[in-house]
């Protein structure tokens, strides 16, 4: 099963999306993957990182560093960071959909690419539809009063495209609010 | 009257066509400008008409009280703008707590009321 869960910053979306990927992998006995999708550029992404990690470590994920090309994991060559292959009949945990739209976006060296949203928006669909048992995690930024730069705006609209497309082909969309859940479907 | 709101770009306009079965030209989209026509079955865009007003220094909610025979089976779809930053500029803020007030007021007037997330609706009411 596919599922969506979205909601504002510091919400309980990671910690509830874990919680439902591994008791997903363990009830179908497969391999459970966090697909990391930060790729950083600091001290301070280095430290979430590290602090991403340590509230990982016990639950029995392998990481699978993919900021960017979401379905190059899933070629036989493609390896997790403990070296194993990886197998697309596992559960796989995307978090967030916010970072690898902002990695295929603002590419490091080049200028932005505005085309981004369209074609991760297939991408993910075709994630999807090959793993089948994938948990996507997406932040609600859609909320404030006043209308940013183009670019910026540009971003927002392009999230809110895959939001949109996630919510419509996954098999449960759920609202995250303060650790409550609100399940569209 | 029935309203809808949520967040921008959640694909309220076309959850409204297609819960409701309404023609894609049966459709007045409001703009900054500040003329809204209660012609059409659904009027989106209505935080553009209420920024009009904030600018004017209208009160919406009254401009649309005064509506309310020709709104009664119509669908309004909004823009929520209350859940980000405080704005820097004065309009904005202005804007922000009038758009709360008309939300308010509508949702009260309102036979129905609608939450759009991602493109997934909650009635609310």
């Amino acid at each position: 099963m596919n599922l969506f869960i979205s909601g504002g910053c510091k919400n309980g979306k990671s910690l509830h999306a874990q919680e439902l990927a591994r008791d997903m992998a363990r009830e179908k006995c497969v391999p459970l993957y966090y697909l990391a999708t930060m790729i950083p550029v600091d001290e301070e992404d280095r430290a979430r990182i590290r602090r991403h990690l340590s509230e990982r470590e016990g639950w029995g994920f392998d990481t699978v560093e993919q900021g960017r090309n979401i379905c190059g994991c899933l070629t036989p060559s493609a390896r997790t960071v403990s070296g194993a292959p990886v197998n697309p009949g596992g559960v796989f945990l995307l978090d967030s959909v916010t970072a690898l739209l902002s990695n295929e976006m603002f590419p490091l060296d080049g200028p932005p690419d505005l085309h981004a949203a369209e074609r991760l928006a297939e991408e993910l669909a075709e994630f999807a539809c090959r793993t089948g048992n994938t948990v996507f995690v997406s932040d609600y930024l859609y909320a404030d009063g006043c209308r940013f730069d183009e670019t910026t705006e540009a971003y927002r609209r392009g999230l809110a495209l895959l939001d949109r497309t996630l919510a419509r082909l996954c098999e449960q969309v759920i609202e995250v609010s303060f650790g409550m859940k609100y399940y569209y479907k | 009257m029935i309203l809808i709101f949520g967040g921008a770009y959640q694909g309220k306009l076309d959850y409204a066509l297609e819960t409701f079965d309404i023609a894609p030209d049966d459709v007045f989209r409001c703009t900054r400008d500040g003329t809204l026509n209660p012609e059409k079955t659904v009027i989106c865009g209505l935080e553009d008409f209420v920024y009009s007003c904030t600018v004017r220094g209208t009160e919406a909610r009254d401009a649309l009280a005064s509506m309310v025979p020709q709104l009664r089976d119509k669908i309004l779809i909004a823009d929520d703008i209350s859940q980000g930053l405080v704005p820097m500029d004065a309009t904005d803020r202005a804007y922000r707590e009038m758009m709360g007030r008309t939300l308010i007021w509508l949702a009260r007037e309102a036979d129905s009321v609608y939450r759009v997330f991602c493109g997934l609706g909650q009635q609310l009411k």
